[in-house]
């Protein structure tokens, strides 16, 4: 399975929605995250979400210091090419 | 397994001077002795080889700790801190995510009789700067002039040595220099032997991350002895030979901490401990690992129990059987009737049994638990008419009363033995039944003050004795309804906020009028929200917002429920100039708050789409 960054995007926009339960105004991978109103409890389950669907694991240490779109979407592909490896 | 209830505790009796204390010391209840200090609890297990701790890593691989084996590895961790230089009565600070490395740390100490500090490891999304100004506020508030701290977090706590009184930092490897099982014979630390008495300090329990000024609750071992000892066999009735605990709960917080490590020290029970990351990525880890090991006894805020019926679909539920479970404890949040009730009707397909549910109260100035209701009682909750809450009366809805205007309010039980509990005035004067007003409680549980913060122990740890708890509540057919609060704390998922922090900081931010910020809480249902009110000096309000957002979270950890720019000057001052929170918060909630931008969420000034 290939996944690039605008399905990662996508599926971030749809997970972040259901687990927020709200709608958010458009955002781009420099959006920072807390930005949209999401905490650490909402990002944690967001993370859960992402590993369930791709069948990774993201250690605790590489939440730490996550701050945009972006920075989330790079330790999902850090553990797709980790899991495939 | 497990050595039954009727084989003979190994006792601390071959230690002289302990052996007497113990005696003299230890309370009886139900037939059991409880020990007189956490020290103690723990040598008295020091012989079981085959009961213990269960900590579950976040990769989900389990690592058993006999009793014998954190006996034996808080011995040598307390003499290698001893070497470190800290003697007893100092303070160690202690920021460990990893439920082992914590629980062997936080022991460790204790046997050296050195107080540890702990302190939440770092959140995701929370900005380091304002993390690592937390650490020192609470090292310089408890005089913590060392922290341990583990490889995973030490990136992030080291900042505050050498800002605040840190001094050192020591990781848990360095404590622990014979990583895994230990070889029999081959240990050349000699382990550490102190004398801890019921008087000492075991622990200082901070309340609030994000002060600037933190309080730090003395926890003295005898408090902890008559609070577990109370709770676990008076108020769980605890069993011996089959009890088991499963927790996801965070070991830095009361709840986690004395209902799943000390509890079931002094009482030897045995506990399974989960990451709570592990819990938040997927509520089904913590009914997987009830169902895995037998698990007798759980705890979790209000809130865990709203997000495990939302989260769990029906697939999640394949292959559980929860009828193990006779204990499923609520507390540190105001409890909601209705997801209590929905939790139950949830996971009744899979055994779960609603007379499990054990709405509590309590507080970490109590030690933990102030009341329970009955184990084996189901939950119950009091309809009365919501308006009349407002004038402090709890006036029973009638079948007349329309279904909109009743308040439902659980009950949380009675207070335990040797405990007292009034519902006093703003003047302090007592209570009868159904008369709202601030909780008070007195009793062997209460604990000694605040670390080193005289004004702040004499206003709620007054010197009669009785402990004024900031929450109020009411009294009926002698169970506690506990429905608000006097301070205007914020309470999001068990952990506290003081409002007064959030406007600071928003009333920092350059637009923001300074000192006209106003934050409250608002219920969710299911928790609390906060609500932020500032009044802005200029005409760029709809970049105030999410800038606030932004701010709020990084800083605090918490994540506005909603923020309003008003009009300058529009926000209700006292005539001394305080803001007014209650008021504010009712005009919010009436509609009659005039803001600027309409709606906070759709406002957001965010870049245009590439890609979604």
């Amino acid at each position: 399975m290939t996944t690039n960054r605008t399905e990662l995007l996508t599926l971030f926009h749809k997970m972040a929605t259901e687990i927020a339960e709200k709608e958010f105004p458009p955002f781009t991978e420099q959006t920072v995250i807390s930005d949209l109103g999401i905490d650490s409890l909402a990002m944690l389950e967001l993370v859960g979400a992402m590993e369930r669907h791709f069948e990774i694991r993201i250690p605790d240490e590489q939440l730490v210091g996550i701050t945009t779109v972006n920075d989330l979407l790079a330790v999902v592909e850090k553990g797709i090419a980790a899991a495939r490896a | 397994m497990s050595l039954s209830s009727e084989s003979a505790h190994p006792h601390a009796a071959s230690r002289g001077a302990d052996a007497s204390e113990f005696e003299r010391e230890s309370r009886v209840l139900f037939g059991d002795e409880v020990p007189p200090t956490l020290v103690h609890a723990l040598r008295r297990l020091r012989d079981f080889r085959h009961r213990g701790f269960y900590f579950i890593n976040q990769e989900g691989k389990e690592r058993f700790c006999s009793f014998g084996e954190m006996h034996d590895e808080a011995g040598r961790r307390g003499r290698i801190l001893r070497d470190l230089g800290l003697a007893k009565g100092d303070r160690v600070a202690i920021v460990v995510p990893e439920g082992d490395e914590f629980v062997l740390s936080f022991m460790g100490a204790l046997y050296a009789g050195v107080i540890p500090v702990p302190i939440y490891p770092r959140l995701t999304l929370r900005n380091l700067e304002a993390y690592v100004e937390t650490v020192g506020h609470i090292a310089d508030a408890s005089g913590a002039r060392v922290v341990v701290t583990s490889p995973n977090a030490r990136q992030y706590v080291e900042g505050a040595v050498g800002k605040s009184k840190l001094e050192a930092l020591v990781t848990t490897e360095q404590l622990c220099p014979h990583p895994g099982p230990h070889p029999a014979g081959g240990d050349t630390i000699v382990p550490i032997d102190e004398h801890i008495s019921p008087d000492d300090i075991c622990f200082l329990q901070f309340t609030s991350g994000s002060t600037a000024r933190p309080k730090g609750v003395r926890v003295l071992h005898r408090n902890l002895a008559t609070n577990c000892g109370l709770f676990m066999l008076d108020g769980l009735r605890r069993r011996e030979s089959w009890d088991k605990g499963v927790s996801w709960l965070p070991l830095f917080h009361d709840m986690g901490l004395i209902g799943f490590v000390m509890g079931p020290l002094f009482t030897n029970i045995e506990s399974v401990f989960l990451p709570t990351s592990s819990f938040a990525r997927g509520p089904r880890i913590w009914l997987e690992t009830i169902h895995r090991h037998r698990g007798t006894i759980t705890y979790a805020p209000n809130f865990a129990y709203a997000l495990a019926v939302k989260r769990l679909r029906d697939r999640d539920l394949v292959g559980l059987d929860l009828s193990s479970l006779r204990i499923s404890g609520c507390g540190a949040e105001p409890i909601q009737a209705g997801v209590l009730r929905e939790f139950a009707k949830r996971l009744e397909p899979v055994g779960f049994k609603s007379s499990t549910l054990l709405p509590s109260y309590g507080m970490a100035e109590a030690t933990l638990a102030i009341t329970f209701i009955g184990h084996d009682e189901e939950p119950s909750a009091d309809r009365v008419v919501a308006e009349d809450m407002g004038r402090r009366i709890a006036t029973p809805a009638t079948a007349e009363t329309p279904e909109g205007k009743v308040a439902e309010i659980v009950s949380c039980g009675r207070p335990f033995r040797d405990h007292e509990l009034r519902i006093v005035d703003d003047e302090g004067n007592v209570l009868g039944e159904r008369r709202v007003g601030q909780i008070i409680t007195r009793g062997p549980s209460i604990a000694d003050g605040y670390f080193d913060n005289p004004a702040a122990t004499a206003e709620s740890f007054r010197a009669d004795g009785w402990l004024y708890t900031g929450d109020l509540g009411y009294v009926a057919d002698g169970n506690l309804y506990v429905c608000g609060r006097v301070k205007d704390m914020i309470i999001v998922r068990g952990r506290n906020f003081y409002p007064q922090d959030i406007e600071w900081l928003v009333g920092e931010m350059p637009s923001v009028r300074r000192g006209n910020v106003i934050a409250f809480a608002v219920s969710l249902g299911d928790t609390e929200g906060v609500v932020v009110c500032a009044e802005a000096a200029m005409s760029d309000e709809a970049a105030l917002v999410p800038a606030i957002v932004s701010r709020v979270t990084d800083e605090v950890g918490i994540a506005p429920h909603d923020v309003a720019i008003v009009p300058l000057g529009t926000l209700p001052k006292t005539s001394s100039g305080k803001p007014q929170r209650r008021k504010t918060k009712q005009m919010y909630e009436d509609g009659t708050l005039r803001r600027i931008v309409e709606d906070a969420k759709s406002a957001r000034a965010v870049p245009q789409p590439d890609g979604v």
